[in-house]
């Protein structure tokens, strides 16, 4: 029935100010679409990172009650072992689950995390969690051939990304998004799909490897660059196959969202050097060339809290009773906190002005708190500056990332749209929430909207 | 019964289960001959990716190298 199939395109990491407004000229598709759909930023979710934001969209509910907090999760007990997530901690129903009760089929393509392949009523190809090697990245398992021989030969999960030549990286993201969205057009036109998910992740690494490129105030624009015109070119790759891809169902509701948004990285904070210099973190040995805190020589017994790094920081307490060799008591658990959050306030950055430190305690922003959560969140100067897990920089501020190259980080809001053939969204701009995607899904297919999901429904008739 | 030629082999199967398959293949799109289903139902038999773990050794340290580097640990 024409309006109740819903399209949902989804691009990793971008942000309004690129796919809404810089780069909209260069794409005839999605200014189509922004004619009579709703649009704006997408606010994300804490923290703004691809896990668990994508996780967090598909089925409205925080990370807390879904038990992710990134793509590693501490193993509880252990100082330095951690797991990563996958499919298995996606436990609780996401759209496709509530659209399954009424017997409709969903097409998920490269959703995150979605290895293993999730197992939905419909057709899964897994995300960038796919092993290079594995053969078992689809659900059923024999449409990987199918998948093959659209894509030409194995699907191409991701693209390397640690290498300062930039390259051949161009030309392989570019041969990457071109396969997926081949992939993509060929599934939305042969199967009797209701929901289709597709997520391009290649915009993602675009703006981790190219922002400087195109972006004069980035602080370290390479001005003139043979890269300059990568972004634009990427964008446009992007907006042929929206344009192909609302062809193969023109009866359905489209939605073009992201999960997070993107901005210039100023740098990258070293939490763990920061927490060694204030007494927190005790090292048998000061390391002198970069040295993570798995191989570093750490006095666990006068240790009261580490970090990890990444887009934002992880900060636990080394709590008696609970940690192996746990040195704080229960009791000044939170004045622990409370005053190494005080004392990370009055960090200033190089050059003077505050380091802008956002902290929460995971059950003070969620509803419930469920699996391996940190003890601290903490975001540095409003997503501008990462943070570094690695010491031996003898410095707090690094002008690069630790572990790579990397040009850009995470900003807050995302985008959407969403253009409805039956006319049921009001035409505009307007912001909306990460929460309110699923519910707005499930609206559109006609379908019940259960208790307990975080969002509501971006129509003015359901 | 069985015929080798080159590098393919050719089995015999019943009648019945062969024109069953061959409708099957017909009706969907899933795969192009009995033969591509056959060949693929035995790879999925013989297959050592085993249900418990996520990822062997090899392949956890591959998935953590790429997260790293893209900066997500």
């Amino acid at each position: 029935m024409a309006g109740e199939r819903v399209m949902v395109i989804g691009l990793d990491s971008a942000p309004p100010s690129l796919a809404f407004e810089r780069f909209l000229p260069k794409m005839p598709n999605l200014s189509e679409l922004l004619d009579g759909a709703r649009y704006g930023p997408l606010r994300s979710c804490h923290p703004p990172i691809t896990v668990p934001a994508w996780a967090v969209m598909a089925t409205s509910l925080t990370p807390g009650e879904l038990g992710m907090y990134g793509f590693r999760h501490r193993k509880p007990g252990e100082y330095r072992e951690y797991y990563l997530v996958t499919s298995r901690n996606l436990t609780r129903p996401a759209v496709w689950d509530h659209a399954a009760r009424e017997g409709k089929k969903a097409l998920l393509i490269a959703f995150p995390p979605s290895y293993p392949p999730l197992k939905v009523q419909g057709w899964v190809i897994s995300d960038f969690h796919t092993p290079s090697t594995a053969k078992n990245y689809t659900h059923p398992p024999w449409l990987r051939l199918e998948v093959e021989r659209v894509a030409g030969g194995p699907f191409t999960h991701d693209v390397e990304f640690r290498v300062e030549d930039r390259g051949p990286l161009v030309e392989r993201l570019f041969e990457m998004t071109s396969q997926h969205l081949r992939v993509a057009e060929h599934l939305a036109r042969t199967k009797r799909w209701d929901l289709m998910w597709y997520v391009e992740i290649g915009l993602d690494r675009l703006h981790h490897a190219f922002w400087k490129f195109f972006d004069p105030s980035h602080p370290r624009h390479v001005p003139d660059s043979e890269f300059a015109d990568v972004a634009e070119r990427y964008y446009r790759l992007l907006d042929e196959g929206i344009g192909r891809l609302v062809q193969a169902a023109k009866d359905a509701s489209i939605l073009v969202v992201s999960d997070h948004g993107a901005k210039a990285m100023t740098g990258a904070f070293a939490i763990n050097e920061w927490l060694a210099d204030n007494g927190y973190l005790a090292l048998e040995e000061r390391p002198t060339e970069q040295t993570g805190l798995a191989k570093a020589k750490v006095d666990w017994d006068r240790t009261v809290a580490w970090g990890w790094g990444g887009y934002y920081s992880r900060i636990f307490v080394n709590l008696r009773g609970r940690e192996p060799r746990g040195r704080v008591s229960p009791e000044d658990f939170e004045s622990t906190l409370a005053q190494l959050v005080d004392d990370l306030r009055r960090v200033r950055v190089p050059g003077g002005g505050s380091l802008g430190v956002e902290a929460h305690r995971p059950a003070e922003i969620y509803p419930e708190v469920r699996g391996d959560a940190p003890d601290l969140m903490v975001y540095f100067g409003d997503l501008s500056w990462r943070a570094a897990g690695t010491m031996g920089h003898g410095r707090w501020f690094l002008p690069e990332n630790d572990t790579g190259p990397d040009d850009a980080v995470h900003d807050w809001d995302g985008i959407y749209l969403i253009r409805d053939p039956e006319g049921r969204v009001e035409p505009g701009e307007l912001g909306a929430t990460i929460y309110d995607v699923a519910p707005t899904i499930l609206s559109l297919m006609g379908l019940g909207i259960p208790d307990g999901l975080r969002g509501e429904p971006l129509l003015d008739v359901s | 019964m069985s015929r080798v030629e080159g590098e393919k082999v050719t089995l015999e199967i019943s009648k019945e289960l062969y024109e069953r398959a061959k409708k099957w293949v017909e009706s969907t799109s899933d795969f192009s001959s009995v033969e591509e289903l056959i060949e693929f139902l035995l790879g999925e038999v013989l297959s050592e990716e085993s249900g418990e773990q996520v990822y062997s050794p090899e392949e956890e340290e591959e998935i953590k190298e790429r997260l790293r580097s893209l900066g997500y640990l």
